[in-house]
């Protein structure tokens, strides 16, 4: 049998971990290519059903990326995001969904190396926690 | 602490609230807000009088509620009218509506909020069926452990029955059948200084029949919470929970702290295209209509669990007997308490989700 290759949605915001991704592209920084990015204005505009969904049509993992405290382009967004997510990781730990599925970092635009240290990273977590619950499952 | 019972009437709980309202209406508010039966059913849903006239009509105490008021509350309350109102509230109902005054739907700067001991409300129907054979049902339930015994599953675990931040408390538990009026603000130790009434010492023996209350709904919720964990230990035991789940949101439409406007799952984006249902379909081979039920419960979790304050509309309200609310009570308990967040307990207290503003 192949190896897992997880499904994982990786949510990043334009000013900061999108640019950032686009560094580790231009650097020729090689990531994983499990990882599906999602790009949005702000990660503060994240509302938890995004993340749900991506959990319930069968993502194995979900990651976060915004601007680190202080560099939001809109000032607090990426603060809002925090709160949310750490809120929703809680929730989630209810239906036995582990809370290390999903993961917030703080990635600035000018960091490549990092963001291809994180998504290495976390796919491999991923690759040890195992297929997430829905996937074959029929979703009601 | 200063207590007060009304004069000459302190054995009937259900008349001495009345006693209070009245006054207060004839001369300190200019609105009453609190539950009372209407000519058509006996079932008390939440009454705005003007005029002491219609007394007769009031239901104060009731074990019954159709909905939780804090939103009927919130409809009077929702722009400055200048006018004083007096609601009685159950513990519930005031918690919610302290939630919708953090969320800016509501002000209650001129309001007067008096809540009173709960113990419990029965579902719509058994209500209805027992005040039928037993017109002093109300006073009898604040006495009789086999009529408090009918409460609902959300009751039955509720540990929050009193209440201290609310401008009177009328405390029934433990007072021999009295109502005993306890002032916890300025407010409303102001009402009592403008009508004559008796001071009166809260009696001793209403910490502990308070305690025994509370050990028992605890030990109640035990039992919940280890039946519920097993049943949403994974999303397959969740689904098994909400399989019978017509998506019709009632649970949501009777939630008091559930506020936007317009829900996000009534606007176009779960208003699927033809062919994105098609889309689904073909990529799972079968899928479920409605869609999205799953989802639903989930967002609502999502979005709602810091703020649930436990008052169990959401299963009465169920046509499918999901228990919405017994599931809504462990969750909550798990996020509440990561973020030591206590919903409803005073206005000061930032919601944990607005509450982001790194410290420097």
């Amino acid at each position: 049998m192949s190896e897992f290759s997880p499904k994982i949605i990786v949510f990043v915001c334009n000013w900061c971990t999108y640019t950032a991704a686009d560094l580790a592209g231009t650097s020729r920084l090689p990531y994983p290519p499990e990882v599906r990015l999602v790009r949005l204005m702000c990660t503060g505009m994240i509302d938890t059903k995004y993340i749900l969904k991506a959990f319930l049509d069968g993502a194995d993992g979900v990651f976060v990326g915004g601007c680190h405290p202080g560099d939001c382009h809109y000032i607090d967004g990426n603060l809002k995001a925090e709160k949310r997510i750490t809120g929703l990781q809680q929730m989630v730990k209810n239906f036995g969904i582990d809370e290390n599925r999903l993961k917030l970092e703080w990635i600035g635009a000018s960091e490549g190396p990092e963001f291809q240290k994180h998504m290495t990273d976390f796919v491999a977590q991923i690759k040890v926690l195992g297929p997430g619950q829905t996937k074959d499952r029929m979703i009601l | 602490m200063t207590a007060y019972v009304i004069k000459g009437n302190d054995k009937n709980p259900v008349q001495a609230v009345k006693e209070l309202f009245s006054k207060l209406l004839e001369n300190q508010v200019d609105y009453i807000f609190l539950p009372g039966k209407s000519p058509y059913s006996k079932l008390p849903m939440p009454m705005l009088i003007s005029d002491t006239a219609h007394m007769e009509n009031l239901e104060p105490l009731a074990p019954a509620a159709p909905f939780n008021s804090a939103k009927q509350a919130a409809s009077v309350l929702k722009s400055n009218t200048n006018k004083k109102i007096a609601f009685l509230l159950k513990p519930c109902e005031k918690r919610a509506l302290v939630e919708l005054v953090k969320l800016s739907q509501c002000s209650i700067e001129n309001a007067l909020i008096i809540t009173a001991d709960c113990l419990g409300r029965m579902e719509n129907s058994t209500y209805l069926g027992l005040i039928e054979d037993a017109p002093g049902l109300i006073e009898a339930f604040l006495q009789d452990k086999s009529f408090q015994d009918k409460i609902t599953s959300s009751c039955s675990v509720c540990t929050q029955f009193t209440d201290s931040g609310s401008d009177i408390h009328v405390n029934l538990i433990g007072c021999s059948g009295s109502a005993v009026f306890v002032p916890q603000t300025e407010n409303g130790e102001a009402v009592f200084k403008k009508f004559e009434c008796d001071r009166a010492d809260i009696p001793t023996a209403r910490e502990n029949e308070v305690e025994q209350i509370t050990k028992k709904h605890t030990e109640n919720m035990e039992t919940l919470s280890d039946n519920v964990l097993s049943k949403t230990k994974d999303v397959e035991k969740f689904q098994e929970l909400i399989a019978t789940c017509l998506n019709c949101y009632n649970c949501r439409t009777a939630c008091p702290v559930c506020y936007c406007k317009e829900c996000v799952f009534l606007t176009d984006i779960f208003n699927h295209m033809p062919e994105t249902l098609l889309n689904r379909a073909d990529k799972k081979g079968i899928i479920k209509l409605p869609t999205d039920t799953t989802m639903f419960h989930m967002t609502r979790l999502a979005h709602m669990s810091h703020a649930c304050v436990g008052c169990g509309h959401c299963s009465s309200v169920c046509p499918s007997n999901i228990p919405v609310a017994d599931i809504f009570k462990i969750v909550s308990k798990n996020t509440q308490d990561f973020f030591g967040y206590i919903p409803g307990e005073n206005t000061d207290e930032k919601i944990p989700y607005l509450n982001y503003k790194k410290e420097n």
